[in-house]
């Protein structure tokens, strides 16, 4: 089913977690809300799942053609998964995950043993059919994770909303579930939203992200497109690690550091006072001036313990950056503390220097 | 062979008695006997005393002391206070403190207040108030007396007070027990197609359960104990408006100290048998509770 939401705009008190947010997400599709606290991603899945109402004069929330703006959770029928799992702690996993079942009107109510059938089989599906008959309490929190998914999941539900579904997980425990989600998920191809803080985690789960900051999108695309062409400042710097210059456009061309740097994507833009960020893998390091423009740098530090190196520096313009590169090239020119090294960038992301 | 750089040597040091508390033996055991000999001072040894003085005439005074036609009114009397009296509060309780933990509003802190007025207030007092409500000279004591309702001197007053002092009982003990187990629990049964009544009956109540018998036990205790605010409505008419304590006081003012303690041994186990409850309920509630910090 798919998933229109429209001027959504919430507040708690003084404090405005959504302003005009707009969002249409596609039948099958998983989505990312990512974000840092604060941003507004959590409020907005609880308002697709019922769980707050948005302020007065927001918009419609559709699921497929349907507003459910009006109706309670009860009757929206989504699977909702929490951070911190809420399984009902004096049931067993069973009884968790056949609650939604009982709990339905006789008319609508599978029969004992089908409910039974159902259960087993959802279990089975998150591969905990062996701890029917446990407590939650009993559970390490990757099996109530799973559990609390097969629960969601066995009112059959249009669409699944995930609120930092590994959020309470130790790092290992999260790599694998987050790959057994994506597999389930083109198993199964429920529409699905999931919130979450930790960018690897939507860059290699969703089909597309929405980028959220202070109660806004900030962008959304597909993992490649938010990473390789940020819409925002505030995208660029969320997303992985980047080097800051203040510098300026003039002419299309984009000055910073010591470095005039040809930028035909700006030629219609004013002159004026600009930021420009550089990721850390984004430069090629040279050890000598080979034609290609370039800035110069000194080598404060190496850290060499892992696959890339990564190069502490200071640019002859006074800024300190962070350079990555392969570390057998990084040997193989040998840059070492105190080396003299010339920068050439890669890739520019320029964004005027006024607050938006 | 080392692994992971050994094992820090102060993590052996462990020993019978920790570094914290490793006062000298004479301290130790005279802090130990001083609260020994307070505790028998000032609780053990009174109710020995109330069973010995019980049983002071022999069995038979004792059993006809508790047959007495106006003890046997006493207890049912006490008996029809608690029986309306807890109930009433445990459904308000059990409200206010789903009111009060799962939901916002306005007036929520004056609310929790007010729950504890009781507690504040003496007794006496609260056993006026309804004097002044009710009394003939109260405000609404000529509308009831019009209407044949008789409130204060009578069973209802009774009720009435012992219903306000006990109010706090069951809310108090259910408002941190809920706080702690937050709402999520709910939202999910909400969200899994639960109406709001399926989600109390098989979410929150099995999970409150052990906190809400507990409160239950304490509440009944204070209304079958109950002095201060019922005497004051009561009358003191023997064989109709006597609970169990009032009665007690009327035994002994009458220097029918056998028959007092007697009766006064009723209460007294009952105070017994609700201790052994609560220990049992606190220890059920306790678990209740590291279950769900037990959420990592």
């Amino acid at each position: 089913m798919s998933i229109v939401v429209e001027n959504i705009s919430k507040t708690f008190g003084q404090f405005v977690a959504l302003r005009n947010v707009s969002l249409s997400v596609a039948r099958g599709e998983l989505i990312a809300l990512l974000g840092p606290s604060g941003s507004g991603k959590t409020t907005l899945l609880r308002i697709m799942a019922g769980l707050e109402k948005p302020d007065p004069g927001s918009g419609p929330i559709r699921f497929e053609d349907e507003d459910v703006a009006s109706r309670n959770p009860q009757v929206r029928h989504v699977g909702f998964v929490f951070q911190h799992y809420a399984l009902f702690r004096h049931m067993t996993v069973a009884e968790n995950v056949a609650f939604g079942l009982r709990v339905r009107p006789r008319r609508l109510r599978p029969s004992r043993s089908e409910i039974r059938q159902r259960v087993q089989k959802l279990l089975k599906l998150v591969q905990l059919d062996a701890f029917a008959n446990r407590y939650p309490s009993q559970l390490s929190g990757g099996q109530r994770q799973r559990v609390a998914l097969a629960r969601a999941l066995a009112i059959e539900p249009k669409v699944l909303l995930l609120d930092e579904p590994f959020g309470a997980l130790d790092a290992k425990v999260r790599m694998e579930l987050r790959q057994w989600l994506r597999r389930l998920h083109d198993e199964i191809h429920v529409t699905s939203v999931f919130v979450t803080h930790d960018q690897d985690e939507a860059l290699e789960l969703a089909d597309r992200v929405v980028v959220m900051n202070q109660g806004r999108i900030e962008q959304i695309g597909t993992p490649d497109e938010v990473f390789h062409s940020p819409a925002t400042e505030f995208v660029t710097t969320f997303l992985g690690q980047v080097n800051l210059f203040h510098g300026r456009v003039e002419n299309g061309k984009v000055h910073f550091a010591t470095l005039a740097w040809d930028s035909p994507e700006h030629a219609a833009m004013p002159s004026q006072p600009v930021r420009v960020f550089v990721r850390p893998h984004d430069f090629h390091v040279a050890s000598h001036r080979n034609g290609a423009p370039a800035f110069r740098a000194t080598v404060r530090r190496v850290h060499s313990a892992g696959p890339n190196a990564r190069l502490e520096l200071v640019a002859e313009s006074g800024e300190s950056l962070w350079v990555e590169m392969p570390l057998d090239v990084c040997r193989a020119r040998n840059i070492v503390q105190g080396s003299p090294v010339f920068l050439t960038p890669r890739d520019v992301k320029v964004f005027a220097e006024s607050p938006h | 062979m080392l692994i992971g750089g050994g094992v820090p040597s102060a993590l052996t040091g462990f020993s019978a008695s920790s570094a914290v508390t490793a006062e000298r033996p004479v301290v130790r055991w005279a802090l130990i006997g001083v609260a020994i000999v307070f505790l028998g001072l000032f609780l053990v040894i009174p109710l020995i005393a109330v069973f010995l003085q019980a049983f002071e005439k022999g069995i038979a005074a004792y059993f006809r002391a508790l047959l007495d036609p106006d003890t046997q009114s006493a207890v049912r009397l006490t008996l029809l206070v608690a029986a309306v009296a807890v109930p009433l509060n445990t459904v308000f309780g059990v409200v206010a403190a789903w009111a009060i933990t799962k939901f916002e509003f306005a007036g929520k802190n004056a609310l929790i207040t007010l729950i504890d007025l009781p507690f504040s207030i003496s007794p006496v007092v609260a056993g006026l108030v309804f004097v002044f409500l009710f009394g003939r000279q109260g405000w609404l004591g000529p509308w009831l007396e019009a209407h044949g309702v008789r409130v204060i001197f009578a069973v209802p007053g009774m009720v009435l007070a012992t219903v306000f002092v006990t109010f706090p009982f069951v809310a108090r003990e259910l408002i941190p027990l809920m706080k702690a187990q937050g709402t999520e629990e709910e939202e999910a049964a909400r969200l899994l197609g639960a109406s709001g009544w399926q989600t109390f009956w098989r979410v929150t109540l099995p999970n409150i359960k052990w906190g809400l018998l507990y409160g239950i036990v304490l509440c009944n205790g204070r209304a079958m104990g109950e002095f201060g605010a019922v005497s004051v409505v009561s009358g003191h008419v023997r064989g109709q408006t006597n609970t169990i304590p009032l009665h007690v006081e009327i035994l002994y003012n009458e220097y029918n100290v056998a028959a007092a303690f007697a009766v006064a041994s009723l209460l007294a186990t009952l105070a017994l048998a609700t201790l052994a409850l609560k220990s049992l309920l606190e220890w059920k509630v306790a678990r209740q509770l590291a279950e769900t910090d037990a959420k990592p």
